[in-house]
């Protein structure tokens, strides 16, 4: 079992998301950075999964949406992977929660902490010096930091570079 | 201040056929990439001005405005410390747009919306050619400020966001 927000998932992600502007953060390779936000993006569409069972009404709907959203990604990702010539990480089968999510509110705690982490993971997208993958990592990150600002209730200075929301 | 006049020339002229840096040259120019990094500091310090005087005219605003103007406060910290200065010189802190505040809280919020779509996808444009974590903070700062022009429509419909 995975964990849904492993490091590992995201090796080349978060060390160049956690790398501060000044210093000089090495170039990514394009596919192993696709990688770790497919691997991101399968955790996000599990997570969901569980994030909809707790909610009801317009909540659930947005969830649903959101999780749609995901599985598109997803498969524009493989699609990518698969035009450069990598084979694209599969999905666990499981994976292991950060935290305990039995409510609504944990749901939606989780909702943003899966955005967040994708939101990561398109960032190390950008540490490529691919210019058209970097365009498109800056972009990618967009929608999951508008998704994450949503379900928290709070927007952060630097999404995909680590800021902590109010639990 | 060294003139380019006629009895200059023949001094440059000479130095510049010898092997090695002028010294009398000047400091080298910006590069491309720290040019764009000061447009971004520039445009950073334009937003932050135009968030304060909505934020003045319009104190009914205020608390839903102050996060992301602190927001904006960072994004600049952030550029600025990025910024490798000469001794004895500072970044400008200059701003180069003052628009006027429009004559509702409506349209001053769409002012503010429109100006966050703007910067964001001017960071964009500065993602060509910059270091990988320089194009991750300008990324960063584009999501950023992607998420307030949603926050701001919030704020113009009365919706919690």
């Amino acid at each position: 079992m995975r964990t849904l927000l492993s490091a590992t998932e995201s090796t080349a992600a978060q060390t160049a998301a956690q790398t501060a502007a000044q210093t000089a953060a090495p170039p990514v390779q394009p596919v192993q950075a696709l990688q770790a936000a497919l691997a991101a993006e399968h955790a996000a569409v599990y997570g969901y999964g569980i994030v909809g069972a707790l909610l009801t009404g317009t909540s659930q709907a947005a969830a649903r949406a959101d999780w749609e959203a995901h599985q598109e990604a997803r498969d524009t990702l493989e699609a990518m992977i698969v035009k450069l010539g990598g084979t694209p990480v599969a999905a666990s089968a499981a994976y292991q929660l950060p935290f305990t999510v039995d409510s609504a509110q944990s749901a939606r705690r989780l909702a943003a902490a899966l955005e967040d982490g994708v939101a990561q993971a398109y960032l190390g997208v950008v540490a490529s010096t691919e210019a058209t993958l970097r365009t498109f990592g800056a972009l990618a990150m967009q929608p999951p930091a508008n998704r994450a600002a949503a379900w928290s209730g709070a927007t952060v200075a630097f999404p995909g570079m680590g800021d902590s929301r109010p639990p | 201040m060294l003139a380019a006049s006629a009895t200059t020339l023949p001094l440059f002229a000479a130095l510049s056929a010898c092997a090695g840096p002028n010294p009398l040259a000047g400091p080298p120019p910006l590069s491309a990439g720290v040019r764009s990094l000061l447009q971004a500091v520039t445009a950073e310090q334009n937003l932050i001005w135009i968030y304060k005087r909505t934020m003045v005219s319009y104190s009914a605003l205020a608390p839903g405005l102050a996060a992301l103007l602190a927001e904006h406060q960072a994004h600049l910290d952030q550029l600025r410390a990025s910024i490798v200065e000469p001794p004895g010189k500072t970044v400008p802190a200059t701003v180069t747009s003052k628009p006027a505040v429009p004559g509702t809280p409506a349209a001053a919020i769409a002012q503010l919306r429109a100006a966050e779509q703007s910067a964001s996808t001017a960071q964009l444009r500065r993602l060509a050619g910059a270091s990988p974590s320089l194009a991750q903070l300008y990324a960063s700062i584009a999501a950023s400020e992607a998420t307030h022009v949603t926050a701001l429509s919030a704020l113009a419909n009365g919706t919690p966001h």
